[in-house]
């Protein structure tokens, strides 16, 4: 194992400095830190002893490690590659069989209480869990060990954090997310399909400058990247308090990059910081280019949100292809029409019982 | 303003104004002050403007083509705007329950004596038309009452619910400490899908509560529709001396122990 500084490794690598003073500054900006702490981000970075990383999928698309590796200017994985000391990582890792499980092992009893372990994918839990299994070892078996050794463990993805989609209905494997599979440890949720590099790149970056995780929500994820609301920061948010909403996919509307409202967009419900942060190099987000948001930073997201291109989700009990407005409606005109019964009914109601002394002759 | 000093009515002609003869004495009833009547016209009003401004919020059925004219923006500012006159109104009449008269009063409400679950049964039969009278009392029958029980709970959950939602945008630490445990409690999809359920249920018992007011107002002959604009009912002397309905401090009506002494008798000659 060899453990260089990291200015060195970077040298190696061909990110210059002020590469690596962008990434720091797009860090800094990540975490909603003043501008202040860049210079204290890079100090820190660069004195860091580059602590051990563990990677583990369980089950998963491999989506989660496919948007860290394809994330690029600022050169966010070679820093985050080369920040930290990457000791298992089944995709990338050139070890296998073996030798991949021994350097697994080595970890977790050398770096006990110090190494980083990064989970991605669902953790099974049906049938003993033998929906998922690496080298023999059940994936619930495997979290268990690597994170409880871990001194900070980071679920990145739906999947990872709640079960995602492997855990939507009806679950055959009995999927949960890793905080539920192995309660008590420390972790930190990076919801979204995948989850956003900047954001995991922050948190690490924010663990190795304060030694601490960031502040979070409920759900355990980082209030720097969940805590403000989409449809707040949203650039079609204009065409919303105007009242311009996109009605059918290619309408006049669409083209002039209405409000997407109307199609399903779960913006005004959703948290994550998708509009400024963006998807390759900062390039675009899937409201801007013309899709309703699906909140897949949200809890639960397949079974809550969908049906994602409807404004509400379906009522329990009714058919998929009732909605709540057709309940409304329905409720509404069966009392009306019990009502108009009664009308006409109590028209014919018996006039009052007269007295029978009082009977006409 | 105590009811059991009812003033007495002014003498009745009946002749004059109705076709029907009534053999007994009419008083006039100061049954729903005007805390119960401001409450309940601020509570419609709103409801209706809530209803439409929320219906846009749901579906934005008017597309604005032309620039400038920030017609959501202006729907959720009604709906909030009238979503606090609501909530106003709401703890106006909350409020009444305490401070009100026996038949405002929140004990009316509740299945606590006897009157009160009998009534409930015998106003049932009469609305399925299994008896000929309607179980009458000066003010709400048990079964109504029951029905505004259930009605006063959706509102609070569309306050609390609204609220919620509210504060999702807002932010508002002071508001968030009473309604963000909702959102950590239930999905926000749902919420706000009770939110917008609740409306229609509120639109069927508009249908529902306008039906049988009249229809209670036309076997009773009591005003019954004009008394939540008056305030006034009008009843024979010797029914609302039998009323079982009372304030907690007050005594039993040693009548209204023993089942009422007075039936109110409805007449449909014509």
């Amino acid at each position: 194992m060899l453990r260089s500084s990291l200015p060195e490794a970077l040298r190696s690598r061909g990110v210059s400095r002020r590469r690596f003073i962008d990434f720091c500054s797009a860090m800094v900006a990540t975490l909603a830190l003043p501008e202040r702490y860049l210079a204290a981000v890079a100090d820190a970075l660069n004195r860091t002893d580059r602590p051990v990383l563990v990677w583990l999928e369980f089950q998963d698309c491999a989506g989660n490690t496919e948007s860290m590796l394809r994330s690029d200017d600022p050169p966010v994985a070679d820093v985050v590659l080369e920040l930290l000391s990457w000791e298992y990582h089944e995709t990338i890792m050139a070890g296998a069989g073996k030798q991949a499980e021994a350097a697994l092992k080595r970890v977790v009893e050398q770096e006990a209480g110090k190494y980083i372990a990064v989970v991605e994918g669902a953790v099974p839990t049906a049938d003993g869990g033998v929906y998922c299994t690496i080298a023999g070892r059940t994936a619930l078996d495997i979290a268990r060990e690597v994170c409880t050794h871990a001194a900070a463990t980071i679920a990145v993805g739906a999947c990872a954090w709640d079960g995602g989609l492997v855990r939507s209905a009806p679950n055959p494997t009995g999927a949960v997310g890793l905080q539920e599979a192995v309660p008590g440890i420390k972790v930190v949720n990076l919801g979204g399909c995948p989850h956003n590099v900047a954001n995991t790149a922050a948190v690490i970056v924010h663990y190795l400058t304060f030694h601490q995780m960031p502040a979070l929500d409920q759900y355990n994820r980082p209030l720097f990247a969940y805590g403000r609301l989409i449809h707040d920061q949203c650039e079609r948010r204009a065409h919303y308090d105007a009242g311009q909403f996109v009605e059918e996919w290619g309408d006049e509307g669409s083209r002039k990059g209405w409000c997407l409202y109307k199609m399903g967009c779960k913006g005004p419900d959703a948290t994550y910081n998708c509009p400024t942060v963006r998807w390759n190099s900062g390039t675009s987000w899937p409201v801007k280019s013309g899709h309703g948001c699906i909140a897949c930073a949200s809890h639960r997201f397949w079974d809550v949100m969908s049906p994602f291109y409807k404004p509400l989700p379906k009522v329990p009990g009714f058919g998929v292809d009732v909605t709540a407005e057709e309940i409304g409606w329905g409720v509404v005109g069966g009392v009306a029409a019990l009502t108009a019964a009664h009308a006409v009914a109590s028209v014919f109601r018996p006039k009052e019982e007269v007295p029978k002394e009082d009977k006409p002759a | 303003m105590s009811e059991s000093t009812a003033s007495a009515g002014i003498p009745v002609e009946p002749e004059h104004f109705h076709p029907i003869a009534r053999e007994e004495n009419l008083v006039r009833v100061y049954v729903w002050e005007w805390p119960v009547r401001i409450s309940h016209w601020v509570i419609f009003l709103s409801i209706a403007v809530l209803s439409f401004t929320g219906y846009y919020l749901y579906d934005p059925f008017i597309i604005s083509r032309g620039g400038g004219a920030f017609l959501m923006g202006r729907m959720r500012l009604i709906h909030e705007a009238a979503a606090f006159c609501f909530i106003g109104a709401v703890l106006l009449r909350l409020y009444w329950f305490v401070k009100g008269n026996r038949w405002a009063h929140w004990r009316t409400f509740l299945p606590l004596e006897g009157w009160w679950r009998r009534g409930f049964g015998k106003q049932l039969k009469y609305y399925l038309f299994l008896s000929r009278d309607p179980e009458s009392e000066v003010g709400h029958n048990p079964l109504a009452a029951a029905t505004y029980v259930v009605v006063y709970t959706l509102m609070l959950v569309e306050i609390a619910t609204g609220l919620a939602l509210y504060n999702h945008i807002l932010g508002s630490r002071v508001l968030g400490f009473f309604v963000d445990w909702i959102l950590r409690v239930i999905n926000i999809r749902y919420i706000r899908e009770t939110h917008f359920l609740i409306m229609f249920v509120f639109f069927a018992f508009v249908i529902h509560h306008v039906y049988s007011a009249v229809l209670i107002g036309i076997e009773e002959r009591s005003g019954l529709v004009g008394g939540i604009f008056s305030g006034y009912k009008f009843f024979p002397a010797a029914f609302v001396a039998s009323d079982p309905t009372r304030r907690p401090h007050e005594e039993k009506i040693p009548a209204a122990r023993a089942g009422r002494s007075h039936k109110l008798r409805t007449r449909r000659r014509e």
